[in-house]
């Protein structure tokens, strides 16, 4: 175990001797909440995007949506939703300074994930099976495009999640030094987040 | 085993956000019964999008004990974004 992590998980603020005054820290390096930022922009051109397009061909966009299989969409969002809440109990045990249980929980939150992959990967296959691909028409057309993007996404945020877990298992990450930590658990929750509009925009509504 | 509070937080978090989704899954079946509008479905299913980003930005992101400033930039997100979506579709 880290005995140099002196973090108390539980603690909100960073107190000081007058309790009246607070200072907020923003977890995480700022780099990385400017590039969450610009990823958040792009994904919110091509929703509304994909939302206009839906109102210019609402023929096109509903028997499109009943080709979904909607229950793989749910897989999904619970797989993702899952796989978020174990990243964020790992930064947990990782603000305590156990690192090794911090890796296991991220494996954990990995396997999670790779349902997701697996769901997305069965599902194009079975449109495949049908006929059905980025050319059939322009509402499968922005979903493989916004899908797959979204994909790229997770297979990003793994990547990311592979070298915070060899870090953590080798407790490299201390009190002074867990942004790297921090910046990837917030990018994994930002996939998360974008897939949490792009479900019910495209399976749902 | 105790629950620390921050585990307390995410595992209630996780549980909401769940339950959520179950919700807007199915909210289109139960609103067919009763013959409501599609108006109506739509907005429930963005309010629930902008409870779902609400949960993982303040709890899993931790960003309510971050900087107001970050914190409202995200926030503003899962607000304006329902919101301009929801006017694309009811308009």
């Amino acid at each position: 175990m880290n005995s140099t992590l002196n973090v108390e998980a539980d603690v909100d603020f960073v107190k000081t001797e007058d309790k009246s005054i607070v200072t907020k820290r923003l977890p995480g390096d700022l780099a990385m909440w400017f590039f969450i930022l610009a990823e958040l922009t792009v994904f919110a051109i091509l929703f509304i995007g994909f939302a206009v397009s839906e109102q210019l061909n609402t023929e096109m966009f509903s028997q499109g949506k009943a080709k979904l299989h909607q229950i793989s969409g749910l897989i999904n969002t619970l797989t993702l939703i899952t796989s978020s809440y174990f990243v964020a109990l790992a930064l947990n045990k990782m603000h305590q300074g156990l690192g090794k249980q911090s890796a296991r929980l991220l494996l954990v939150a990995k396997l999670i994930a790779s349902i997701y992959i697996g769901v997305k990967v069965w599902e194009y296959l079975s449109l495949f099976e049908q006929g059905i691909d980025i050319e059939t028409n322009t509402f499968f057309t922005l979903y493989f495009l916004i899908t797959f993007f979204h994909l790229m996404h997770v297979l990003l945020g793994m990547v990311i999640l592979i070298f915070v877990a060899l870090k953590a298992a080798k407790n490299e990450y201390n009190a002074s030094n867990i942004s790297g930590f921090e910046s990837g658990a917030s990018y994994w929750h930002m996939v998360d987040m974008l897939w949490i509009i792009l479900f019910p925009l495209i399976y749902i509504i | 085993m105790k629950l620390s509070n921050t585990n307390k937080k995410n595992t209630l978090s996780w549980l909401w956000l769940i339950a959520l989704t179950v919700i807007s899954t199915y909210v289109g079946l139960f609103l067919e019964l009763f013959n409501s509008q599609k108006s109506l479905f739509i907005f429930i299913v963005l309010f629930i999008v902008f409870l779902k980003g609400q949960q993982i930005i303040d709890v899993f992101m931790e960003l309510k004990q971050a900087p107001k400033f970050w914190r409202r930039l995200l926030m503003a997100y899962v607000i304006l974004l329902p919101i301009i979506i929801g006017l694309i579709y009811l308009l």
